[in-house]
């Protein structure tokens, strides 16, 4: 079986890149490409123009979708291990090690084997293990599953830092608006095959409609509405009248014309969201 | 080989930093010197049994004392005494037989009254006292007798490495030692390796540390650091095993040595040559068992199936420890010889022929390229393994799986 085929992106250094796809579309795969585990049959991957080797790999941080630690090992340890593997040595292990403990909150459980943390801090470990040896490249898996809205925040707070620091960031999640506030470009993959790329406005600029907010949605309106071309209602449940057009649509003659013939309070032109872009490309594959 | 020297180095910092470790080198310490004065503590508890009295004609008595000193821890004598009931033995707490000798015309007559018969060897007895009996029956001189007994025999070593019995025991018991210490090593070290790859794929570390490192240097590190670790360990081991068994330089004196044989050795027996060779064939067995172990404890999805896959892997060098014992009593017969050339097997059984037998050179430095030749396709093989293995979850793969894994 051919998990991804054809997928092709790039990414801006210092920025950060939102993988999305649904379950199985193959952005694990694409993942675990880019940091080295897997070897792509076909076509290339490189950093900085140059192919992936084992030093360039070694500047990157990976969190993968599946957590694990080594158990028994001491939360402070299990940073520095993770630090150490990454080519850290002493003072630069400890310093960044501690670091990262106070970043996270982690202080009170530095001296608990991880096993004996709940999921969240776990992760919150992990995370730290990812990113301890300030990569260039953080590859992060479904980062905020299973952590609370407490901790989401912090983790979100952590990213934005390490944004600020120039470390770019690929990260993949089902919250969209989590990679909607991160993110400066996305990557749209479903069945391993890539079927939207770019920056925010890039991908709402190839969407054929435009939704717009009328209230109140009087019986006039509505007239004027279904005169458009290619416009029609959609379903609504807040007594506004919501309706799509066509995306070339002059949306100030609409407006002139609603004036015209009732008094119009709110005239919205609803810009799509990274969830509406999703689910209409996800749909649109299927 | 920077990613080499840093799982290297990280392994051996989270090994050394290990409770199960340190605890591993006390018992196996303990464990060592136990084997070695075993039998002296079985000594002990055998001379508490062969304490005996003597009884019987004074002249006999006199010189049944001597004698029966080699076999029998002789309490009292009892000269003159002819008549033993059964009070008196239990009068003598201590005492497990009453030996009660008597003249009879031209032979000598020998009662035995013992508190339980099994401790009381008749073998022993008679070649005891048949210095007394041939005197008796012979009526030659005690000065004459014993020179006729002392039959000279001299030893002339032909092909042998060693020029003494006593040498070439002392390398039999050096010999056994160290391949003791190195079944036990490879079989602790080969199994924690696999529950610790089995450890960290189950518990999905995994793709973190192929993502950090290269899987092959990820092996190779971890091998390497145990096997480092684990001439640690043998060191440690070996030193506790001659300090609680060796006595340095030449051996002892012949009626010392009877008597010291079970429980102490001459280093003297063992060349540097033989250490390089068992340094040389530690290593490759170990490379080769652990990196197997390794690669089968890739394939796991549950710590509970390790004792299943580990069974069959375990065979071989149980075979080649058995074998590696009858080598060291038969070092030149056919199957020991042609197991020496035998990978996974080699290891044990060529290094007990270097010990005990003159093996030539061409021998050894065939057996070497073919196992390191055999070390290195393993490594090949299982660094394949791993790599898939490490990230393969869901059902066990099948051979055929495995196969097609190693031919990619």
């Amino acid at each position: 079986m051919r998990a991804v085929r054809d997928v092709s992106f790039s990414i801006e250094a210092g920025s950060t890149f939102g993988l999305l796809g649904p379950n199985g579309a193959g952005k694990t795969t694409t993942m675990r490409m880019i940091v080295g585990i897997y070897m792509p049959d076909g076509g290339s991957i490189a950093w900085k123009s140059a192919p992936i080797d084992g030093r360039i790999r070694r500047r990157f941080g990976y969190l993968p979708e599946e957590r694990g630690l080594y158990g028994r090992m001491k939360v402070r340890e299990q940073i520095a291990f993770f630090g150490r593997l990454h080519g850290l040595v002493e003072p630069d292990v400890t310093t960044r090690t501690q670091r990262w403990i106070d970043n996270l909150e982690l202080n009170e459980y530095v001296d608990r084997p991880c096993a004996e943390l709940s999921k969240g801090n776990q992760q919150k470990v992990q995370i730290a293990c990812a990113a301890v040896h300030n990569p260039e490249l953080l590859v992060l898996d479904e980062p905020f599953t299973g952590l609370d809205p407490v901790n989401a925040d912090m983790l979100l707070a952590t990213l934005r830092g390490l944004k600020q620091n120039d470390t770019t960031l690929v990260l993949s999640s089902h919250q969209m608006w989590q990679l909607e506030q991160l993110c400066d470009r996305f990557c749209i993959i479903t069945n391993g095959e890539n079927r939207a790329s770019g920056t925010l406005a890039q991908l709402r600029a190839v969407w054929t409609t435009r939704v717009i907010r009328i209230e109140p949605g009087g019986e006039a309106v509505r007239r004027v509405l279904q005169s458009v071309a290619g416009a029609h209602p959609l379903a609504s449940d807040d007594g506004a009248l919501l309706y799509e057009v066509p995306a070339n649509t002059e949306l100030p003659s609409i407006l002139r014309d609603l004036v015209a013939v009732e008094s119009v309070t709110r005239f919205e032109a609803i810009e799509p969201s990274l969830h509406d872009i999703y689910v209409r490309t996800i749909e649109g594959a299927a | 080989m920077n990613d080499f020297i840093t799982v290297y180095s990280a392994e051996i910092m989270r090994r050394l930093r290990s409770r199960i470790f340190i605890v591993g080198i006390l018992i196996g310490a303990i464990g060592i010197a136990a084997l070695i004065k075993l039998p002296a503590l079985m000594d002990s508890v055998a001379t508490q049994a062969n304490r005996i009295e003597i009884a019987g004609d004074p002249a006999l008595v006199s010189q049944a004392g001597p004698l029966l000193r080699k076999d029998y821890h002789v309490i009292r004598a009892l000269p003159g005494k002819t008549t033993i009931l059964p009070s008196d033995l239990s009068d003598a707490k201590n005492v497990s037989a009453i030996i009660l000798l008597r003249r009879s015309g031209h032979s000598m007559n020998v009662v035995v009254y013992a508190r339980d018969p099994g401790n009381i060897s008749v073998s022993s007895l008679r070649r005891d006292l048949l210095p007394i009996s041939l005197q008796i029956a012979t009526g030659l001189s005690r000065a004459d007798l014993s020179s006729a007994m002392k039959l000279p025999v001299a030893m002339r070593a032909i092909n042998s490495k060693f020029g003494t019995a006593a040498q070439a025991n002392d390398a039999r018991i050096i010999a056994y030692i160290m391949l003791f210490s190195l079944y036990i090593l490879i079989m602790i070290n080969s199994q924690l390796i696999m529950s610790s790859v089995a450890e960290e794929k189950t518990s999905r570390i995994a793709e973190m540390l192929v993502a950090s490192v290269n899987p092959s240097a990820l092996l190779s590190g971890k091998i390497a650091a145990s096997a480092t670790l684990a001439i640690v360990q043998m060191i440690i081991w070996i030193g506790v095993g001659f300090l609680f068994g060796a006595h340095p330089g030449a051996p002892p004196a012949l009626e010392a040595a009877d008597s010291a044989r079970a429980t102490t050795f001459s280093l003297s027996s063992v060349s540097s040559a033989d250490l390089a060779g068992f340094a040389a064939f530690f290593l490759l067995g170990y490379l080769q068992v652990s990196t197997m172990f390794a690669a089968v404890g890739s394939l796991v999805n549950r710590t509970e199936d390790l004792g299943a896959l580990a069974g069959p892997l375990v065979i071989p060098v149980v075979a080649a420890f058995l074998i590696a014992m009858t080598a060291l009593a038969a070092p030149n017969t056919p199957v020991v010889i042609i197991t020496s050339f035998v990978p996974l097997i080699a290891p044990f059984v060529m290094f007990a022929r270097i010990v005990v037998s003159d093996v030539p050179a061409w021998q050894v430095m065939l057996s070497l390229a073919i196992n390191i030749a055999a070390t290195w396709a393993i490594a090949v093989l299982a660094g394949k393994i791993y790599r898939v293995g490490m990230l393969l979850y869901g059902r066990p793969p099948k051979l055929a799986q495995i196969w097609s894994v190693i031919r990619s």
